[in-house]
């Protein structure tokens, strides 16, 4: 692998940066990512740091399910992340559409607008399982490489 | 009942002062009064009730009863909430607007053009409450024959 | 000078639901807003009347993560009142020191997230630190942290023992003395009044006009609060006070919900000291008869009302909800207009909003024909320096 690319590797694998999107959810999931920030659980000892533009970030934490007036614009900003990018689908609303499964208003799950690669199940998901998948996400990539 | 002596007065002076125009009115329980009123005098009985003391429109909630469409506009004084209800013909659904008494209206009666497919005359222009821009303006899910078959899940996105 | 249009979008950085607002700027003053919704609409009332009273409970309970019990709580009472059961008083009780609960955390959350807002983001982690004693006795109470879905229909689902009492009460104890450092905080730090005093103001005759609820009301002196005036649960037998304030600002605002969380654990107190003897729940047919029924609560954000109306089936013919924050926005409004770019994040924030704001902005100078974009982020940052070049600085607190 070239010199650049293993550091990006690096980078990404020590210290992954997140973008949080809500596409429509009920706000108890963005509470408990927001939640993974403050003292208690405190996702940034482990590198994980919250950011504010696609731009800078690694993995895009969706949650909710799909409404139809955010779905172009869930797309527009997953095309705006550089590579390598990850999408990671929280709640079971994220996960299948959740309670509003059959609701016109939605597109049922993240996997039916953006390939995702991480499924977080909860109603609402634990900070503790976000911590999980991030790690989970971060094994796979290792085990790849 | 002396217990309800409030809501008694307010619907006896409802009665008295639109007569003719407002019927089925009744006292629920504490603190609820409903009552029909004509659709024209909407405007007239809202700028009534508010000018009584009845500040404020919580909300308005649109129904479909078949052969009419119509809303209940649920206003209230903090304590008693009275509870009107206007119908319209389905064939030609129009509602006068309340806006000039209750400028907080504006996004419960663009809801009800949005998903009942009511006309509320007095509107500003603006954009549409609260369905997406690109859904098609001629269809209505709150209607009772607005049916939605969710579609097939597409294979994965890539 | 010339005029701006910023459209702002609907992705968000912090937290909350997405919203889109069209500031008109003059310079850094904002000179006409418009407020534009629909980002988080799923289609909820009319799936309500294809399932049953019982899957529309756990429906109406994402209505909002952060005030769920409110939802289900004027939903159950409605259908209670349909199909005339009496509900023990026990559950009535339990349902109280969950919503008084909720509050709690709710208030506690908004403080965290107005401070950071201000840039002071210690208070955030302080609040947000403390926030979880009471997430921990709710999850206590109703085995989740979030979507406690305490009730059922007739009653509670779970009792309260004597051992999840004397937790409750000792994490209450613990959370009494740490508001009493944000009121002192929030009433005396110089930084603090600098960025909330003057910013966002809503005269009482505008809220009355705009139908303002909540907080945003009380903090203009309008002294409505839907416990004292039309009492639900058991709120009639709790000795508590509605707090209010009268500079109509987003300090009144602040100052508001700090008073109230005092209020909020005297009232748990009460409910766990005195709670009524009996069953939790009783028996209600699947079958709901005819009618209709409108009920309000007194939500952490405002009064929140439902309309149901049964048929006979087991499946409601119509049920509409109006959350608080619909009735705040039309206030959202009138606050921006004059104000000053840097406290938009603020004035937004300050009406607690359950669905939320902006994100990207677009400044398109006309004249120039050049377009630049700021993320929410940077508007934040952009606030901070402003009003660090005038003397505050957060950066500098203990």
């Amino acid at each position: 692998m070239k010199t650049i690319d293993k550091l990006i590797t690096w980078s990404l694998l020590k210290s992954p940066w997140i973008l949080h999107f809500n596409s429509g959810a009920c706000n108890g999931c963005d509470i408990e990512i927001v939640d993974a920030l403050t003292p208690r659980y405190d996702v940034e000892r482990f590198g994980i740091v919250q950011k504010a533009v696609p731009r800078h970030a690694d993995i895009l934490v969706v949650s909710g399910p799909v409404t139809l007036q955010q779905a172009k614009r869930l797309k527009t900003i997953y095309e705006q992340m550089p590579e390598p990018k990850f999408v990671m689908a929280v709640g079971a609303c994220g996960c299948s559409g959740g309670v509003f499964n059959g609701c016109y208003g939605v597109i049922p799950g993240v996997h039916q607008t953006l390939p995702v690669s991480v499924y977080v199940p909860g109603c609402p998901v634990r900070p503790e399982a976000i911590i999980d998948a991030v790690v989970k996400l971060i094994q796979s990539v290792e085990g790849k490489k | 009942m002396s217990e309800f002596e409030r809501e008694e007065k307010i619907k006896a002076e409802l009665e008295k002062h639109f007569k003719g125009s407002v019927s089925n009115a009744l006292v629920q329980r504490k603190n609820r009064v409903w009552a029909e009123v004509e659709t024209a005098k909407l405007p007239e009985v809202a700028a009534w009730l508010r000018a009584a003391g009845f500040e404020y429109l919580a909300t308005v909630t649109g129904f479909d009863e078949g052969e009419n469409l119509g809303a209940y506009y649920h206003i209230t004084d903090t304590h008693v909430i009275v509870n009107l209800k206007v119908k319209t013909p389905r064939a030609n659904p129009s509602l006068p607007s309340v806006l000039a008494t209750y400028p907080g209206a504006l996004s419960y009666e663009r809801e009800l053009e949005d998903m009942f497919g009511i006309k509320v005359t007095g509107l500003p222009p603006g954009r549409r409450y609260p369905l997406p821009d690109d859904f098609p303006t001629d269809q209505y899910p709150l209607r009772k024959d607005w049916k939605f078959v969710q579609p097939a899940e597409e294979k994965e996105a890539k | 000078m010339s005029k701006i249009t910023i459209p702002f979008g609907p992705q968000h950085v912090a937290l909350k639901e997405p919203e889109n607002f069209m500031l008109v700027l003059e310079g850094e003053q904002i000179q006409g807003a418009t407020v534009n919704l629909g980002y988080n609409h799923r289609g909820m009332e009319k799936a309500a009347e294809e399932r049953t009273y019982l899957q529309d409970l756990y429906l109406i309970e994402r209505v909002c993560g952060i005030c769920s019990h409110s939802h289900t709580t004027c939903y159950i009472t409605n259908v209670e009142e349909l199909a005339k059961c009496e509900t023990p008083k026990r559950a009535l009780a339990i349902r109280t020191l969950v919503a008084e609960l909720e509050r709690v955390h709710s208030h506690l959350l908004w403080l965290g997230v107005a401070g950071y807002e201000m840039g002071f983001e210690t208070l955030f982690m302080y609040t947000w630190r403390d926030r979880e004693q009471v997430l921990d006795c709710l999850e206590l109470l109703s085995g989740n942290r979030v979507h406690y879905s305490i009730n059922t229909i007739g009653g509670v689902r779970r009792d309260v023992s004597a051992e999840q009492k004397a937790e409750v009460l000792k994490r209450i104890d613990y959370l009494v003395e740490r508001t009493n450092y944000y009121i002192k905080l929030a009433t005396e730090e110089p930084t603090i009044f600098a960025r909330t005093s003057k910013v966002g103001m809503l005269p009482p005759e505008e809220a009355l006009r705009r139908n303002a609820v909540g907080p945003t009301a009380r903090a203009a002196g309008i002294a409505r609060d839907v416990r004292k005036d039309d009492p639900y649960l058991i709120y009639n037998e709790l000795d508590f006070k509605v707090i209010t304030h009268n500079t109509n600002d987003v300090y009144g605002r602040l100052v508001v919900r700090a008073l109230e969380l005092v209020e909020s654990y005297k009232m748990i107190k009460q409910v766990l000291n005195g709670l009524p003897e009996g069953p939790i729940a009783v028996k209600v047919p699947m079958r709901i008869a005819p009618g209709e029924a409108v009920n309000h609560y007194e939500a952490p954000r405002g009064e929140d009302i439902h309309y149901l109306k049964s048929n006979g089936t087991d499946k409601p013919e119509r049920l509409k909800v109006r959350a608080p924050t619909l009735a705040n926005l039309q206030s959202v409004q009138y606050m921006l207009e004059g104000g000053w770019m840097a406290d938009v994040p603020l004035v937004i924030a300050a009406i607690d909003p359950c669905m939320s704001c902006t994100d990207r902005a677009v400044v398109w100078d006309p004249k120039k024909g050049k377009k630049q974009t700021y993320g929410w982020e940077e508007l934040r940052k952009m606030a901070i320096e402003q009003y660090k070049r005038r003397g505050v600085d957060f950066s500098r607190l203990a």
